[in-house]
């Protein structure tokens, strides 16, 4: 009974409320309706003749061909009135359609019917020209009047000019919630990295329709900003005591009495653990508390020239082939030197060496990383950005890695609006090309 | 011998680095809260604290301050397991001297404690903790790893472009000669040599901008090696 109640009003609410229905019947009522009365009363007003506006919008309809044409008699052709010289309707057409156009219910009310009783010929029609015709103030010819070729243009403008701006004032007035809709959810994603105030809809306002859905999208919103909040911290949580057991470990491994071999060995385990959580908390940054790094112009040059010394430095198989002008880029400087050491890792570890370039062509700046290794299989290049994925043969290897690498070195990029995609060469090899939007100019 | 202070709450932590320490001819007191550690800094004298960032009753970084205020000639070393680079940045400009970060390399904190008491002694404290160099437009961001162009524009260095110009701009006016220079950017694992300084300096110069016939910044002095000259300000 109560549900009842709750859908009756329901539907009255929407039946009679402020609803987009609603709104859009108003808005083409008012408008046909605001359009109709200006152009009449325009027209009228230019004439000013008051009779013609009583009579303008009379139910009674205008002559139609067919009966102008029937008492006209059997007689094909040029009815008698203009066979007389020349006739007076053509006269005062000018050039317009002659009286056998009827193209135009407007002039017929104008033509002289052949049937009725001649006119007595007007002054004007027998004065020197037409001109003088015109100048003469228009005797009354019944109801049916001809709209002058200025009363038309007025007529057909007010009409366009009214309907044009409702329609451009309605678009933009029932498309505003859509458009607040998409900025809204556009802002969302990234106010959420950014832990910035969140883009939330004005419940209050709008119609039936629009309240609702702003209502929805608000909790949705909500949601997900105590969700990211959630992860970050959870993720924090988790690194930050995974790190205090390693830092344990570490401690113990120095005062053991253990083989040399076995505690590097375990060194190097504590070491890729805690890059992993580096990596992790580097990706979950943006998500919890705490700002995210800024994008600013960054030489890419500098940077991939920086890290292949680094890596030189410690006898690692890498090559920089580079100019020595600068190359520009917006990006977060700490992050791009976390995407181009995994690529260049990776390279290391699948293909045995990494050659790294920088560039600059229409699309924006790039960077390339490429390899003398076997590649990846075409229908697995997509399949790697996947986190904890692996493939197969990299399983067995102890240098295998968790399956993250790729992953967190994407959101990373797309973070700096940039893009990273991994291809085969056809000389053989994988190359990773890494591409960012360049640096506004100074 | 070094009198070391340890401020972390976990104790197995506390325990071996007090036996670890204690090779390295350093005495360990140690500390598991704030509380704990305003009183061992009341009644006894250390020359160097390592703190930890994360305490259970009061945060890493109120006690730096803390001893900034009260102990201000004893220099910190803060350990957190926040590896990113805010708290790194958070820990020195809240008055931290040093910053590790966990799970660190047990030589490495030696490393790291012999080389602050090394700079105390020498009144060096200021100069080598420094976070920011300004010259000639120019800024070397030192926990970044990074140099800023005047044209705001972010040039990352490598670790031996970091060392050369940390160690330039520590001396700036002064001729360092190739020697000096390997002695003041050694690095542990890393072989520093005549060619390897010279590579770093051309290195250096073009990032910097500074053209390699009429160097400014970077002058070559004949037979005496290298010098930095700018104003440098902080």
């Amino acid at each position: 009974m109560k549900r009842l109640a709750v859908a009756v009003r329901g539907g009255f609410a929407r039946a009679f409320g402020d609803t987009l229905a609603r709104r859009i019947f108003l808005l083409l009522w008012v408008t046909l309706v605001a359009a109709q009365a200006l152009a009449i009363g325009a027209v009228t007003w230019s004439r000013g003749d008051p009779y013609a506006l009583r009579m303008h919008g009379a139910p009674s309809l205008p002559p139609l061909p067919g009966l102008v044409r029937g008492p006209r008699g059997p007689g094909p052709g040029p009815g008698p009135g203009q066979d007389a010289g020349p006739g007076p309707a053509s006269e005062r057409q000018g050039p317009g359609p002659g009286p056998q156009g009827l193209g135009v219910d407007a002039d017929l009310r104008d033509v002289p019917l052949p049937g009725d009783v001649p006119m007595p010929p007007r002054e004007g029609f027998r004065g020197p020209g037409p001109s003088q015709g015109q100048a003469s103030p228009p005797p009354w010819r019944g109801p049916f009047r001809a709209l002058t070729g200025w009363e038309l243009t007025l007529d057909y403008g007010i009409r366009l000019l009214v309907t044009g701006l409702a329609a451009w004032i309605a678009s933009r007035w029932l498309s505003r919630p859509m458009r607040d809709l998409v900025r809204a959810s556009r802002a969302l994603g990234e106010s959420l990295h950014k832990q910035e105030r969140l883009p939330l809809l004005d419940e209050q306002r709008g119609t039936l329709e629009v309240r609702e859905s702003a209502q929805v999208f608000n909790a949705m919103a909500r949601q997900l900003r105590r969700q990211f909040n959630e992860r970050g911290l959870m993720v924090a949580a988790i690194s930050h005591d995974l790190r205090t057991p390693l830092t344990r470990l570490r401690m113990r491994l120095e005062t053991l009495d253990i083989d040399e071999l076995q505690r590097q060995r375990s060194v190097e385990d504590i070491r890729e653990m805690n890059a992993l959580v580096d990596a992790v908390m580097e990706l979950f940054r943006g998500d919890g508390p705490g700002a995210a790094e800024a994008l600013v112009d960054v030489d890419v040059g500098a940077l991939a020239q920086a890290l292949t010394d680094d890596l030189v430095e410690q006898s690692m198989p890498v090559r920089f082939e580079g100019g020595d002008a600068p190359v520009l880029a917006k990006g977060q400087p700490m992050a791009l030197r976390r995407v181009l050491g995994n690529l260049i890792g990776n390279a290391i570890r699948y293909g045995d060496s990494a050659e790294v370039r920088v560039g600059r062509d229409a699309q924006g700046v790039w960077l390339r990383v490429t390899d003398p290794g076997p590649g990846i299989p075409a229908d697995k290049l997509e399949a790697v950005f996947d986190p904890f994925y692996r493939l197969e043969d990299s399983r067995n290897r102890h240098t295998g890695g968790a399956g993250l690498g790729l992953y967190i070195a994407r959101e990373l990029t797309l973070r700096q609006r940039g893009s990273l995609v991994l291809s085969n060469r056809p000389e053989g090899g994988l190359m990773a090309e890494l591409r960012l939007t360049p640096a506004t100019p100074a | 011998m070094t009198r070391c202070l340890v401020v972390d709450d976990d104790a197995e932590i506390r325990r071996s680095l007090d036996e670890y320490l204690q090779k390295f001819s350093v005495t360990v007191s140690a500390a598991a809260d704030g509380r704990e550690m305003r009183r061992l800094m009341a009644t006894q004298v250390f020359d160097v604290v390592v703190l930890d960032l994360m305490l259970p009753d009061e945060n890493g970084l109120t006690l730096c301050q803390w001893i900034q205020q009260h102990h201000p000639s004893v220099p910190v070393i803060m350990l957190t397991a926040h590896g990113d680079p805010i708290s790194r940045v958070l820990g020195l400009e809240m008055g931290a001297d040093d910053y590790l970060a966990k799970p660190f390399e047990p030589r490495e904190l030696v490393a790291r404690i012999h080389a602050i008491r090394r700079r105390a002694r020498r009144g060096e404290h200021e100069a080598q903790t420094r976070r920011e160099f300004r010259f000639e437009g120019w800024a070397f961001d030192r926990l970044l790893r990074q140099l800023v162009s005047p044209r705001q524009v972010v040039v990352p260095l490598s670790s031996a472009e970091f060392r050369m110009l940390s160690a330039l701009v520590e001396r700036p006016g002064r001729v360092l000669s190739r020697e000096q220079l390997i002695e003041l950017t050694r690095a542990p694992g890393v072989e520093v040599n005549d060619r390897s300084v010279d590579l770093t300096i051309s290195r250096l110069r073009q990032k910097l901008g500074d053209s390699p016939k009429e160097p400014r910044l970077i002058r070559t002095m004949r037979g005496e090696g290298y010098l930095f000259d700018a104003q440098v300000q902080t």
